[in-house]
C-alpha cells in the first residue's frame, strides 16, 4: 500500500507539471504561429568568406556550375564529367575534393546570372581552386524556341523568383528531344545564331562575375558541341552557331589569365550515335568520359 | 458523495500495475537508438561527402531540389512543397545558420516533428484502447459499476487518468529521445537559432514574419502542439473503447483511422473535403516549422478547431454511451 502511495504521489506530481508546461507551450505556440513578430532583420549576415586557406598547396578543390552537362545528365552511372574527372585526377595521385556540384538542368546564362549572386552558391566558389563551369547550350538551342514562343516565357527567364530558384522555361531535363522537335520545324542557323550576342555578353559577364567572387581560381569553361549532327538539314547550322559560339567563348577567355576554354566540339563531331545518349541531346557515360580527359588535361 | 481523487488514484494505479506505461518506455528505448544510430549513419555520410561544411551541404540540398523541379515527372504539388523547401534552405544559408546542427536536441526535435501525426498517436493507444473495453473484456467492468458511485464519475476518473497519461507520455517521448541521442550527438544545442513563421501562400513563401527563436522555445513550442494532438487522440480512442467491446476492436479501429491519415496526407491533395478528418489534421508542427498543409486551406487555426470539434464530440458521446448502456455480457 505505501508503494502505491509513493506511485500516486510521483505520478500525479509529475503529469501536473508536464501538463501545465506543456499547456503553456501550447498557448505560446498557437500565438506565436498566428500572430508572428518578425525579427529585426538579422545583425549576423555572412561575412565575406575568405578563400579556402589551409590546405595543400597542389591540393584541388572543384566546384562545378552550370547546366545539365554539369549535372551530368544522360549518364547513366550518374558520374557526369565532374565526378569522372576527380576520379582520374586522383588515381593520378593528386588530393581531389569535389565541394559541390551545381549543375542544375535546364540552366541558362540568364538563370545562372542571378544565382551566381546568391551567398550559398558564392560561398561555395570561394571554397574552391578550380572551377568547371558548363552553359550554353540551353541558350543556343532554346533560346530560338524561346523567341519564337514570345516574350511570355523569355520574361519568365530573365526575372526569376526573389529566391532566384525559377528553374527557368520549361527547364526540363531530358527533353532534348522536345527541343529537337520543335527545332525541326524553325532551328535555322538565323533563329539559333538570334539569341547569341545576348547570351554570350551573359556569359562574360558570369565568367566576370566568378573570377571577381574568387580571383585565386581557375576557371575552366566546357565549350559546346552540336548534339543535332545526325539530322541532316541541322548539321550545317548547327555546326555554324556551336562554332560561334564557342569562338565568342573564346574572345571572353582569351582576355582573362585564370581561365580556359576546355573545347568539346571535336569529340562529339560525326561520332553522335556512339557518344550521345538515348535522348539525343546530353553525352553519355562515354562521351563524358571523353569529356572529363579534356578536363583532366587541362587541370593537370 | 465520493470524492473523485480517489478513483483517479485506483485509475492511475490501474494503468501502472497494467504495465502499458512501461511498454510504452520499452518501445521508445528500443525505437529511439534505432533511429538515432540511422541518422548518425547518415550524418556521417555527409560529412565526409562535403568536407564537414554544412554550407557546402546545404547549397547542394538546394541544387538538388532544384533539379528535380524541372522534372516533368514530378507532380505539381512536390514541385510546390520543394519549392518552398528551397526557399527555407536559401534562408538559412542566407541568415549562416545550419539547419541541420548535429545535436541532440536537434536530433530530438526532427524526431519528433516526424512522429507526430502516426509515431505518438500509436503510443498514446496503447494507454487509451483498453481503458473501457478491456474492463468489459476481464469482466470486471461489473464490479466497478455495483460499487455505489455514479456512471460519469467512474468514467470521468478513467478519462483524466488517461490524460494525466498522456502528459507522461508526450514528456517521456521527449525525455528518452534527448537523452539517448545526447549520446551519440552529444547534449548541447538548445541555443541554436530555428526560423519559425514562414507562411505559406501558394508555392511562395512569405518571409516577412520569420523569425528566430532558440531550440529549446521551439521544442517547448512542439510538445505543447504535439500534446494537443494527443490529447485529441486520446479522447478518440477512449471513445472507441467505450463503444467497442473488445480491446483488440478498438485497437485496430483507431489504428485503421491513423493510417488511413497518413495516406490521405500523402495523396489525397485534390480531395479538399478530407481536410474535415482528423487525421489529416494530426501535424500540427508543420505549421511551426513552415511546412506544407497537406491539403491547400488548412491553416492552424483551421486544424485546432476541427481537432477541437472531433475531440468533444468524443467526449459527448462516450459520456452519453457510458451513463444510458446495458452492461451485458
Amino acid at each position: 500500500m505505501n508503494e502505491s502511495k509513493w506511485t500516486w504521489r510521483s505520478v500525479s506530481v509529475i503529469s501536473i507539471a508536464a501538463t501545465l508546461i506543456l499547456m503553456a507551450g501550447f498557448i505560446y505556440a498557437v500565438n506565436d504561429i498566428i500572430n508572428p513578430v518578425p525579427d529585426a532583420p538579422l545583425t549576423s549576415l555572412p561575412k565575406q568568406t575568405p578563400a579556402f586557406k589551409d590546405g595543400a598547396e597542389d591540393e584541388l578543390r572543384i566546384v562545378a556550375l552550370g547546366d545539365s552537362l554539369a549535372k551530368g545528365t544522360g549518364d547513366n552511372t550518374g558520374n557526369g564529367f565532374v565526378k569522372r574527372a576527380v576520379t582520374t585526377l586522383s588515381s593520378e595521385g593528386r588530393t581531389v575534393e569535389l565541394m559541390g556540384n551545381m549543375g542544375i538542368n535546364g540552366q541558362t546564362t540568364a538563370v545562372l546570372q542571378n544565382r551566381i549572386n546568391e551567398e550559398g552558391v558564392q560561398y561555395a566558389l570561394r571554397q574552391a581552386n578550380v572551377i568547371l563551369l558548363s552553359i550554353g547550350g540551353n541558350d543556343l538551342f532554346r533560346g530560338s524556341e524561346i523567341a519564337q514562343n514570345g516574350g511570355g516565357t523569355k520574361g519568365q527567364a530573365e526575372a526569376p523568383a526573389p529566391a532566384g530558384e525559377t528553374a527557368g522555361p520549361a527547364s526540363t531535363p531530358g527533353t532534348g528531344s522536345g527541343a529537337e522537335s520543335t527545332g525541326d520545324e524553325e532551328l535555322s542557323a538565323e533563329a539559333l545564331l538570334a539569341a547569341l550576342p545576348e547570351a554570350s555578353a551573359r556569359l562574360g559577364s558570369i565568367l566576370e562575375r566568378i573570377a571577381e567572387i574568387n580571383p585565386q581560381a581557375h576557371i575552366y569553361y566546357i565549350g559546346l558541341y552540336n548534339p543535332f549532327g545526325d539530322i541532316p538539314d541541322l548539321l550545317v547550322p548547327g555546326n555554324q552557331a556551336v562554332t560561334s559560339w564557342n569562338n565568342a567563348a573564346m574572345d571572353i577567355i582569351n582576355r582573362h589569365g585564370n581561365m580556359t576554354l576546355v573545347p568539346t566540339f571535336d569529340l562529339f563531331n560525326r561520332h553522335l550515335d556512339k557518344y550521345l545518349s538515348s535522348d539525343h541531346f546530353h553525352p553519355n557515360g562515354d562521351g563524358y568520359q571523353r569529356m572529363s580527359e579534356r578536363i583532366v588535361q587541362a587541370v593537370r | 458523495m465520493i470524492n473523485l481523487l480517489p478513483l483517479i488514484r485506483n485509475e492511475c494505479l490501474k494503468i501502472i500495475k497494467k504495465k502499458r506505461f512501461y511498454v510504452i518506455l520499452l518501445i521508445l528505448l528500443i525505437l529511439v537508438p534505432m533511429f538515432t544510430y540511422a541518422q548518425m549513419k547518415v550524418a556521417e555520410r555527409s560529412q565526409n561527402k562535403f568536407n564537414s561544411d554544412w554550407r557546402l551541404e546545404v547549397q547542394q540540398q538546394i541544387t538538388d531540389n532544384q533539379n528535380s523541379l524541372g522534372s516533368d515527372r514530378i507532380p505539381e504539388e512536390w514541385k510546390a512543397y520543394r519549392r518552398i523547401f528551397v526557399q527555407q534552405l536559401q534562408y538559412y544559408l542566407d541568415h549562416d545558420v545550419n539547419p541541420n546542427e548535429p545535436s541532440g536536441v536537434t536530433f530530438t526535435r526532427e524526431f519528433l516533428d516526424n512522429s507526430v501525426s502516426l509515431f505518438i498517436p500509436l503510443l498514446i493507444m496503447a494507454v487509451a484502447s483498453d481503458l473501457v473495453s478491456g474492463e468489459r473484456t476481464t469482466g470486471t467492468i461489473k464490479m466497478l459499476l455495483t460499487r455505489p458511485v455514479k456512471r460519469w464519475k467512474v468514467l470521468f476518473s478513467k478519462m483524466t487518468a488517461l490524460l494525466m497519461f498522456v502528459s507522461l507520455i508526450v514528456l517521456s517521448t521527449f525525455l528518452v529521445s534527448y537523452l539517448v541521442s545526447g549520446l551519440f550527438f552529444g547534449y548541447k544545442g538548445f541555443n541554436v537559432p530555428i526560423f519559425t513563421g514562414f507562411q505559406i501562400n501558394g508555392d511562395s513563401v512569405d518571409m516577412t514574419a520569420v523569425h528566430a527563436v532558440p531550440q529549446w522555445k521551439y521544442m517547448l513550442m512542439q510538445g505543447g502542439l504535439i500534446w494537443f494532438v494527443s490529447v485529441v487522440v486520446a479522447l478518440l480512442a477512449f471513445m472507441v473503447s467505450v463503444l467497442v467491446r473488445s480491446t483488440a476492436a478498438s485497437i485496430v479501429v483507431m489504428m485503421a483511422a491513423l493510417i488511413a491519415g497518413t495516406i490521405l496526407t500523402n495523396m489525397a491533395s485534390a480531395w479538399t473535403t478530407a481536410k474535415y478528418l482528423f487525421m489529416v489534421n494530426l501535424g500540427l508542427t508543420g505549421y511551426l516549422a513552415g511546412t506544407p498543409a497537406p491539403i491547400e486551406g488548412m491553416t492552424l487555426s483551421f486544424s485546432l478547431a476541427v481537432l477541437a470539434v472531433w475531440g468533444a464530440v468524443a467526449v459527448i458521446i462516450s459520456f452519453a454511451v457510458f451513463t444510458k448502456r446495458d452492461i451485458l455480457n
